[in-house]
């Protein structure tokens, strides 16, 4: 895919091994990065992003992101395979921290508190930043201990044996915790009779929502979705889809998808990142499909590569 | 490919040359199934059935198969069958059959005829060269039947003139060793019917492609069956052997059985059981009717008992070091090459150790503690083997929803990557308790008790826990005491002549099995119970 960008560009286009390490904007991105800060959005930031650059090992995965994510809207990031928009993705919850190699510069603020400060309670981080994977990936477990797991394992919810004994029974919260949370993830119709039932016996789709609804039952703020529906058919991405959009009245989602068509509906502002993990352009969603000001994107947008 | 014959999409039906070459593979699946009972004495092939002695009858039917096998391959030459043979059965088979006619000329030229040693290699190499050329040179439908039908016909045909019958003997010049019928025949059967099943096969099939698929699919079952035939006949041999023994004397009716007290902390609990079951309710003993290993089946189960319960939190826990914790590298690499040789180590090694390390530290004589310990020690390498390849097979994903959800690494090991590798470590414990619990050296070395223990040094292990008041506060002398176990009790009344006869090794060799297959069973449901919890 990247081979193809000489050839698409025009004259003033850097070559792609110039962008690779390129810390200011290509000279045919008419706007400048500090427009892109300030980008005007109805509600308030809720993620602010400032110069983050993530090497893995050697590699200069992401160059210098700065962006803001506004409240209770759906953010989709777009770009080619390897163009960092999962790794940008992962910074945001900290799951990068995970991987050895990875060395994260640069500031992440969440409702204004930084995430990247020492001591930062990933606990708390990740309840408020939930994530749902490419692949459905729900536990070997039970429908209803699925959906639990979260606030079980973070001590909100008790309902093991010896906490009984001592007077502590929370298995009426459980029990409207996880209705409640499936109704958000629209699976209670499917599975309100199996609840005791291994997910593993849920379809594609069906493994997907309940992920989300395991997501929810947490109470996050934020929503990350890494490419939710890329291993689903149409009927059960269609699904997802609808979900995205109703989740957004009450979350701050953020989704990484390589399907265009996907970003340009569910979205409310999507952001372009293209290889070399340069962010290209961010803005309205419509301006950014319908009227580009960068040609790259305009290239991407319209299928010239990528 | 020849291209005689022109395939249609749809064979026609089955035509009665077929369903002949069919009914030959048939006859050869049973025929192997009788070497196979024969060889292990299951059936008596001396013998007559119905006035006709039974090697006559099996070479009779032989000779029958391998004329079938050779005019389906003539027919198919002049064009009488519709097959798709192709110019050569080709050079593995070619090779096979030089080495089987290699054997049979050596054996006809030293043995049968007397030749001497340039004689007879002259004979088996002559032999293996026109085995070779007979398979590869003509065409394959002569090619693959012709060879194989001489060979068994001449087989059946040594059967049939009672050359070889049940009183053949045959003395090998150099070896000590005396083949009789009983063994000669049944092997002879085996063979002469892998043959004929094979070419059968490639015959049912048309030769070519389909024909050698076949041929192959008949040798990979013959194989199975073999092994199959393998295991049944092992378990049937000391299942006969040693059943008579084992049953005697058995009474049931209430309060037939003996009188067990049950003792807890010095609370007493007396059972009179409704069974009376004398080779495994007593002990050793001159005035008993029937002598019994009780004894033994307790100090095996305990051994097991206690060295499970060592080895599998240890292994397992090690396991969660190496596969979440460590990073993977150099020391991963050596605690797993460590572990390796660990599991391979010689079981009197270990034994060995514990005589030496553990024996004087549990009181200076051999006892079931130090013997679990030993035991558990030898367990405790296929434990972490095992639990470590499970725990690394947890899809990552697992690890990757947890952590998005803030639940700490220890938390998602414990719920989420341990009952994930349950199944997996089950397994690993299940192949380590069959192999420790028939271990005889280190038994030997560190816990033997008496060799014919009577019922009264049974070992009281629940019983024998006891309070006191100053440290350790928990005792237990049972543990400290020597006692026997089965594979222990077998191997001195079968290879060292400790008193005892040959019958009753036999029933303790059975109860030995059955106490393994039951470890085994108890294992196998549990892992089941965990596989379904986790996909169901």
């Amino acid at each position: 895919m990247s081979t193809e960008l000489n050839e698409t560009q025009t004259e003033a286009a850097q070559s792609p091994a110039e962008l690779g390490g390129a810390t200011t904007v290509g000279e045919t991105d008419e706007r400048t990065r500090a427009e892109w800060v300030d980008h005007e959005f109805d509600g308030d930031a809720k993620i602010a992003v400032e110069d983050l650059n993530v090497y893995y090992g050697d590699d200069h995965a992401l160059t210098d992101i700065s962006m803001e994510i506004p409240e209770g809207s759906v953010t989709a990031l777009i770009g080619p395979s390897g163009c960092g928009k999962s790794t940008f993705l992962r910074c945001l919850n900290r799951m990068n921290d995970r991987i050895g190699s990875a060395r994260i510069e640069g500031s992440v603020r969440i409702d204004g508190e930084e995430v990247y400060r020492d001591r930062a309670d990933l606990v708390e981080l990740r309840k408020r930043v939930g994530m749902v994977f490419q692949q459905p990936n729900p536990f070997p477990k039970s429908i209803r201990d699925n959906v639990s797991y979260g606030p079980r394992k973070h001590g909100d919810l008790d309902t093991t044996f010896l906490s009984r004994l001592l007077g502590r029974d929370d298995v009426d919260e459980e029990a409207s915790l996880v209705e409640e949370a499936l109704e958000q993830a629209a699976l209670w119709e499917e599975v309100n009779d199996r609840l005791d039932d291994n997910a593993l016996g849920l379809s594609g789709g069906q493994q997907q929502r309940l992920c989300i609804a395991r997501c929810l039952a947490t109470d996050p703020d934020v929503i990350l979705m890494d490419e939710p529906a890329s291993a689903l058919d149409p009927i059960a991405t269609a699904k997802i889809e609808d979900l995205i959009e109703e989740l957004a009245e009450e979350y701050t989602v953020v989704v990484v998808t390589h399907n265009m068509q996907q970003a340009a509906r569910v979205s409310d502002q999507t952001a372009v990142f293209l290889t070399g993990g340069e962010l290209v352009e961010y803005g309205d969603t419509d301006q950014i499909f319908e009227n580009p000001e960068s040609q790259r994107v305009e290239d991407y947008v319209t299928g010239k590569f990528g | 490919m020849s291209g005689a014959t022109e395939y249609d999409l749809v064979r026609e039906d089955t035509s009665t040359l077929e369903l002949g070459a069919g009914a030959t593979v048939g006859f050869a699946v049973v025929l192997f199934g009788f070497g196979l009972a024969g060889l292990f004495e299951l059936v008596a092939v001396t013998e007559s059935v119905a006035g006709v002695q039974l090697p006559r009858l099996l070479g009779g039917l032989l000779t029958l198969a391998s004329a079938a096998l050779a005019w389906f391959g003539v027919a198919s030459h002049r064009g009488l069958v519709p097959t798709d043979p192709r110019p050569s059965a080709g050079v593995v088979a070619a090779t096979g059959a030089a080495g089987v006619w290699f054997v049979v000329g050596g054996l006809v030229g030293s043995q049968t005829l007397g030749f001497g040693t340039v004689g007879w290699l002259a004979l088996a190499l002559l032999a293996g060269a026109v085995g070779f050329a007979a398979t590869a040179l003509p065409r394959e439908d002569l090619g693959t039947t012709l060879p194989v039908a001489a060979l068994t016909g001449l087989g059946g045909l040594a059967l049939l003139t009672d050359v070889i019958g049940p009183d053949w003997a045959w003395s090998p010049v150099g070896l000590r060793a005396t083949f009789a019928a009983p063994i000669a025949i049944p092997i002879i059967v085996l063979f002469c019917s892998l043959l004929v099943g094979w070419a059968g096969a490639k015959a049912y099939g048309g030769f070519g492609a389909r024909g050698r698929h076949l041929g192959a699919y008949a040798l990979v079952y013959l194989n199975v069956l073999s092994i199959l035939g393998v295991l049944v006949g092992l378990l049937a041999f000391v299942f006969t052997k040693g059943a008579p023994v084992v049953v005697q004397g058995i009474t049931v009716g209430p309060g037939a059985g003996p009188e067990t007290t049950i003792r807890l902390f010095g609370f007493a609990h007396t059972v009179v059981w409704p069974v009376d079951w004398p080779f495994v309710m007593n002990g050793v003993s001159l005035y008993a009717e029937v002598s019994g290993v009780l004894p033994a089946i307790v100090g095996t189960v305990w051994l097991v008992v206690g060295a499970v319960l060592f080895a599998v939190p240890l292994g397992v826990g090690a396991a969660v070091f190496l596969a979440e914790y460590a990073e993977e590298g150099r020391f991963t690499q050596v605690v797993e090459v460590a572990t390796n040789a660990l599991w391979s180590t010689p079981s009197i090694v270990f034994g060995l150790f514990g005589y030496a390390f553990l024996v004087p530290r549990f009181g200076g004589s051999k006892s079931l503690l130090s013997g679990m310990l030993t035991l558990g020690f030898m367990l405790l390498p296929l434990v972490v083997i095992t639990s470590r390849e499970a725990m690394l097979a947890v899809p990552d994903d697992y690890r990757d929803a947890s952590a998005a959800l803030g639940v700490s690494k220890w938390q998602t090991i414990r719920s989420v990557v341990v009952p994930a590798s349950l199944p997996g470590v089950i397994t690993g414990v299940i192949l380590g308790v069959g192999r420790i619990a028939g271990e005889t050296a280190p038994i030997l070395l560190t816990m033997a008790g008496a060799t014919e223990p009577s019922a009264a040094e049974t070992a009281d292990v629940v019983g024998g826990f006891a309070l006191s008041s100053s440290p350790p506060f928990v005792t237990n002398p049972a543990l400290l005491e020597a006692t026997s176990a089965l594979p222990y009790q077998l191997y001195a009344i079968i290879s060292a002549g400790v008193g005892g006869d040959a019958a009753f090794g036999w029933g303790t060799a059975l109860v030995l099995l059955v106490v393994v297959l039951t470890f085994y069973a108890v294992g196998i449901a549990s892992r089941t119970y965990f596989r379904r919890k986790l996909h169901e």
